[in-house]
């Protein structure tokens, strides 16, 4: 008697056991519902092919100053990055992107208290402040050094040439919301120190391309 | 089945010989490296973020720009762990010529070829591939050359410590202080017949730039040329010398001593320093696009 009370106890135990054995051959993990999301046949591409290219962006990022170096480091589509250097420490990172990739990145300015040169801002987590131009172009500075606090991140930002950016007309989809251009928004003046256009040098070779 | 970019970066490994050699580099270019695994620890320490719920945004966005093949990331990841996988064949094909050398399976040594050509061709291979996988992971940086070769030169952490790895472990050791020179003058007297049969050039010909073979070798030789300088300036600036390393790496590989092609065969095989810090480098780039992007 006992002997079967035993294996009725067991049995739901071995089940179960048995069927973690099976059906998981990792740990589950709380990426495993995005990693599902983004594969296969019908899973939506992460850069929306509308999105601008990033070596659009590279324009309206501010020039080496005040003893800080700005150094290109990534460059691909929707998304251009510089590292913000000083004494060849990484002070800062400057990104602009498209966020026609990825909307729910503008709707957070849906909220947005405060403005940064007439365009919406928010701060997000404890090391990013970023604004919104047009509806559409996200523009953020990233401290990566604790002595970069979050009024320098504001302070950067402002150096970017945002009216510029804001001139920007999607080249595959004008339909930008003009909305969020602040009204003061002269149409594109150049200011004192507007830096030059930069000179194209031929790409280093026709073969050296970015994957995207 | 794709790859979890999060499983691959969460399981490189703490240990082992790949991270024993690597931090041998430490003498080299001291406090460089961290070995950083762990996908989530990977956000934290990149980006300085703590608050979970911002580093599990970050996550998948990451996870989501890696798993489009367009946007180049598996292509890299694949360059980096092929390069050391078909470098290990060679190290192998290599071994066996040493082999062949010293014993009656003299015969071995009509099947592999000289450990010199063949490591001069793992060395040329191996640059090539990083400057393509920079290119796919990081896009072409900046409006000029001035800017792309600005970026390019901008190696720290892990990728430095690949580049550290090179020049020492596929340079200096196998082809001694000259390797530069020595590789060089090699690589520009060789025909597209001599690197056809080359398993390094085999495993990743199709993503090198070039319409054949002989384009292919047209481009490995101004990639490695215009990067001599750096490579040069490098062993210089850091002192890196051959006995200084097999020292460095006498620590625990017994014997290895007097026997620097049975060493440079044996790195060749146990190491995956490529993929290793590949992996820490796209996993790097890739949180870096995904926090700023969302």
């Amino acid at each position: 008697m006992s002997f079967t009370r035993w294996l009725r106890r067991l049995a739901p135990l071995m089940v179960c056991l048995v069927l973690l054995v099976t059906a998981c051959s990792s740990a589950p993990s709380k990426y495993d519902q995005v990693q599902e999301d983004t594969t296969g046949f019908r899973a939506p591409a992460a850069v929306d092919k509308k999105a601008e290219k990033g070596g659009t962006f590279n324009q309206f990022f501010p020039d080496d100053q005040g003893g800080y170096d700005v150094i290109p480091y990534q460059e691909k589509k929707g998304f251009a990055e510089y590292k913000l250097e000083q004494n060849g420490t990484t002070m800062a990172m400057l990104t602009i992107n498209d966020t026609a990739s990825l909307p729910s990145a503008a709707e957070k300015f849906s909220s947005a208290t405060e403005t940064v040169e007439g365009f919406p801002s928010v701060d997000q987590g404890s090391t990013a402040t970023a604004l919104l131009v047009n509806g559409r172009y996200q523009v953020k500075v990233l401290s990566r050094d604790p002595s970069f606090t979050q009024s320098d991140r504001v302070a950067w930002l402002q150096k970017f040439d945002l009216q510029g950016l804001a001139q920007l007309q999607g080249a595959a989809n004008p339909a930008v919301n003009t909305a969020q251009t602040p009204a003061a928004a002269a149409p594109a003046q150049k200011k004192p120190g507007f830096k030059l256009p930069r000179m194209q040098i031929p790409r280093p070779d026709p073969i050296l391309q970015p994957a995207s | 089945m794709s790859k979890k970019i999060y499983e691959i970066v969460d399981k490189l490994p703490t240990g082992g010989l790949t991270v024993r050699a690597l931090k041998t580099l430490d003498n080299v270019v001291p406090g460089q490296w961290n070995n950083l695994v762990g996908f989530d620890h990977t956000i934290k320490t990149v980006t300085g973020e703590t608050d979970e719920a911002m580093v599990k945004a970050i996550g998948e966005r990451a996870i989501a720009l890696f798993n489009d093949k367009k946007q180049g990331y598996q292509s890299a990841l694949w360059l980096y762990q092929t390069v050391d996988s078909a470098s290990g064949a060679l190290g192998a094909a290599a071994l066996a010529n040493r082999i062949g050398q010293d014993t009656f399976l003299g015969f071995l040594k009509n099947l592999t070829p000289k450990p010199e050509k063949a490591q001069t061709i793992d060395l040329v291979v191996k640059l090539v591939a990083e400057v393509v996988a920079f290119c796919k992971i990081s896009g072409i940086p900046g409006d000029s050359l001035g800017d792309f070769l600005a970026a390019l030169g901008d190696y720290g952490s892990e990728s430095l410590i690949r580049m550290a790895a090179l020049v020492s472990f596929d340079g200096i050791i196998p082809l001694g202080a000259d390797f530069s020179l020595k590789a060089l003058n090699a690589i520009k007297g060789f025909s597209p017949g001599d690197i056809d049969g080359n398993q390094t050039f085999k495993g990743i010909k199709d993503e090198i730039p070039g319409a054949n073979d002989g384009a292919k070798l047209s481009f490995m030789t101004e990639t490695f040329e215009s990067t001599k300088g750096w490579m040069d300036k490098f062993v210089g600036d850091h002192n890196i010398t051959q006995s200084g390393l097999v020292d460095n790496l006498g620590g625990f590989i017994e014997g290895s001593k007097g026997k620097l092609d049975y060493l440079g065969a044996f790195l060749d095989m146990s190491v995956k320093y490529y993929e290793h810090t590949g992996t820490q480098t796209l996993a790097r780039r890739l949180i870096e696009r995904a926090v700023a992007e969302i």
